[in-house]
C-alpha cells in the first residue's frame, strides 16, 4: 500500500503514545504486587470482571501494536533503501543518540519479549499455584535468568520510549520551538522512569517475598 | 600546513568508485577548503591527471552549490558553515581528511564529489512557489504580517537548498528542506492561496524522489549551514495534516 511517509509516522506516533499510556496504567496496577497476594489477585480479578470491555482494550492494543510494527518496518526498510551507499566515515554532530539509532533493534527485542511475557503470565494457568497469579509471578522471578531477561527487555523499553515519546509529538506537529527541549527531557524521563519502575518488580520478587 | 586527503573518485554515474589518497603540503592556514582543492587540482592537471570534480559557485556561503561530506559531516565540522566557508585553520596540521559525496539514492553521484541534486528542483517545481498575480505594487502596510511570522518565514527562507540535511540524515530524508520551503510560504499571506495544494504536492514529489523518512534525530539541523530549525519539520507535519483535513 502506498502510504505517505508522514501518514506512516503519524500512525507510529499515535499507536506508540497509546502503548505508553497502557504502560503507565500497567505499571501502576503491577505495583500492587508489593502489597501482597490479596491486593494483586483482587486487582487481577477486577480486570477479569470487566469482561467484554477488557477484550475491547486488548483487541485495540493488539491492533495498535500491529500497526506500530507495520509502520516501523516500512519506515526502516525505506530508510535503508534511501541510502544504498553508506559513508566510509560515520560521524554525527551530536544529535544522534543510542536510542535514536536503535529504535528498530529495540522494537524487535520488545516484540519478542511481549510474546514471551503474555504466554508466561496470561496464558499459563495459575489455578494450582499457591497464591494464584501473585504466586506465579513471584515464583517465576525466583529464577535469576528470568529477572535478567526482564531487566534487558525493560531497558529496551526505556530506550525505545526515551526517543519515541518526544519524537511522536514532533511527528504530530505539536512541538513549538520553545517547548522542544522540555519535550525531549520529559520523553527521556518518562522512558527511563517506566523502565526503572518495571525493573523494580522482578527484582523485588527475587529478593523479598516467599510463596 | 600539511594534509592527507582520501577523496572519493568515481568516473561517472553508475560506475564503481573508490578512495584515492593525495598529500597536500605548504597550505596556508587562511586557504579556504575549496581553494585547497583548487591547488591540488592545479597540481594534478600539471601531472596530466584528472582533477577532482566538486561543485562550487559563489564561494561566499550563500548559493548552496558546494557540498562534500568531510570526515562524515556534511560541509565539514563547522557550525553553520558551507564547505566554501571552511578554512584550513579549522583543521589540525597533518590531519587526514576523508572527502565523500553527499550519499542518497535521490542524489546520484555524477562524478567524484558531485551529485545530482535536481530532485530538490523538482520538489520546488511541484509547488515551492507563489503563482498569484499580485498586480501593481500596493501600499506596504496593506497586507499586515505579524512580526513573529515574518521572522519565522525569513528564518525558513534562509535555506539555500544545498542538500546537507539529506546528507546528514541517517535516513537521507529531505524533510528539513521541504519543511523550510513549505514554512516560508505558509507563514506569509502571499503563500496562503496555494497553501494546501503546495504542501501535498511537494510531499508527493519528495516521496517520488526516493528520500527516506524522518525519524526525528535532528542531525539535519545540526549540520545545516543555515541552521534551519527542525521546528519547520513540525510545521510541515501540521501543514500536511491541515491540508489533508481540508481535502
Amino acid at each position: 500500500m502506498n502510504l505517505v511517509s508522514i501518514v506512516k509516522k503519524a500512525l507510529m506516533a499515535l499507536t506508540g503514545l497509546a502503548w505508553i499510556g497502557f504502560l503507565v496504567g500497567h505499571l501502576s496496577g503491577n505495583f500492587l504486587l508489593l502489597r501482597g497476594a490479596d491486593a494483586f489477585n483482587g486487582y487481577a480479578a477486577f480486570l477479569a470482571s470487566l469482561g467484554s470491555l477488557l477484550y475491547v482494550v486488548e483487541a485495540a492494543l493488539i491492533l495498535f501494536l500491529l500497526l506500530h510494527i507495520y509502520s516501523g518496518l516500512r519506515v526502516t526498510l525505506e530508510n535503508r533503501r534511501a541510502r544504498p551507499v553508506r559513508y566510509a566515515v560515520a560521524a554525527t554532530a551530536g544529535r544522534a543518540t543510542v536510542a535514536s539509532r536503535t529504535m528498530a533493534a529495540g522494537g524487535i527485542i520488545i516484540a519478542v519479549f511481549l510474546v514471551v511475557h503474555v504466554k508466561m503470565f496470561k496464558f499459563t494457568s495459575h489455578q494450582d499455584v499457591n497464591n494464584g497469579l501473585w504466586g506465579l509471578v513471584v515464583d517465576t522471578f525466583k529464577e535469576p535468568a528470568w529477572v535478567g531477561a526482564y531487566i534487558i527487555a525493560m531497558l529496551a523499553v526505556g530506550m525505545h520510549v526515551s526517543h519515541g515519546l518526544a519524537s511522536a509529538f514532533q511527528t504530530l506537529g505539536l512541538i513549538k520551538p520553545r517547548w522542544r527541549e522540555s519535550f525531549r527531557r520529559t520523553g527521556f524521563a518518562i522512558g527511563w522512569l517506566l523502565a526503572a519502575g518495571f525493573i523494580t518488580l522482578p527484582v523485588w520478587c527475587y529478593l523479598v517475598p516467599t510463596n | 600546513m600539511k594534509f592527507t586527503l582520501k577523496v572519493w573518485r568515481q568516473p561517472a554515474r553508475d560506475k564503481p568508485g573508490r578512495f584515492e589518497t593525495h598529500e597536500v603540503s605548504d597550505v596556508s592556514p587562511d586557504t579556504s577548503f575549496l581553494e585547497m582543492l583548487d591547488i591540488l587540482n592545479n597540481r594534478l592537471e600539471g601531472e596530466s591527471k584528472s582533477p577532482i570534480v566538486f561543485d562550487s559557485d559563489c564561494r561566499e556561503g550563500i548559493c548552496g552549490a558546494c557540498s562534500i561530506v568531510i570526515n562524515g559531516r556534511a560541509h565539514g565540522d563547522g557550525e553553520g558553515t558551507t564547505t566554501c566557508q571552511l578554512y584550513m585553520r579549522n583543521f589540525k596540521d597533518g590531519e587526514t581528511l576523508v572527502l565523500e559525496p553527499f550519499r542518497a539514492r535521490a542524489f546520484p553521484v555524477l562524478k567524484d564529489l558531485v551529485v545530482d541534486r535536481s530532485a530538490f528542483d523538482r520538489i520546488i517545481q511541484a509547488g515551492g512557489y507563489v503563482s498569484v498575480n499580485t498586480g501593481a505594487p500596493q501600499d506596504a502596510n496593506a497586507l499586515p504580517v505579524p512580526k513573529v511570522n515574518a521572522d519565522l518565514a525569513m528564518d525558513a527562507a534562509q535555506c539555500i537548498g544545498c542538500g546537507a540535511c539529506v546528507a546528514a540524515c541517517k535516513n537521507a530524508s529531505a524533510m528539513l528542506f521541504v519543511g523550510a520551503k513549505v514554512s516560508h510560504l505558509a507563514l506569509l499571506p502571499q503563500g496562503a492561496v496555494e497553501r494546501e495544494r503546495r504542501v501535498l504536492s511537494m510531499i508527493e514529489q519528495m516521496e517520488a524522489e526516493g528520500f527516506g523518512n524522518c525519524t526525528n534525530e535532528y542531525e539535519c539541523e545540526a549540520q545545516c549551514p543555515k541552521q534551519i530549525s527542525v521546528s519547520n519539520i513540525a510545521r510541515l507535519n501540521r501543514e500536511f495534516y491541515r491540508a489533508k483535513a481540508r481535502e
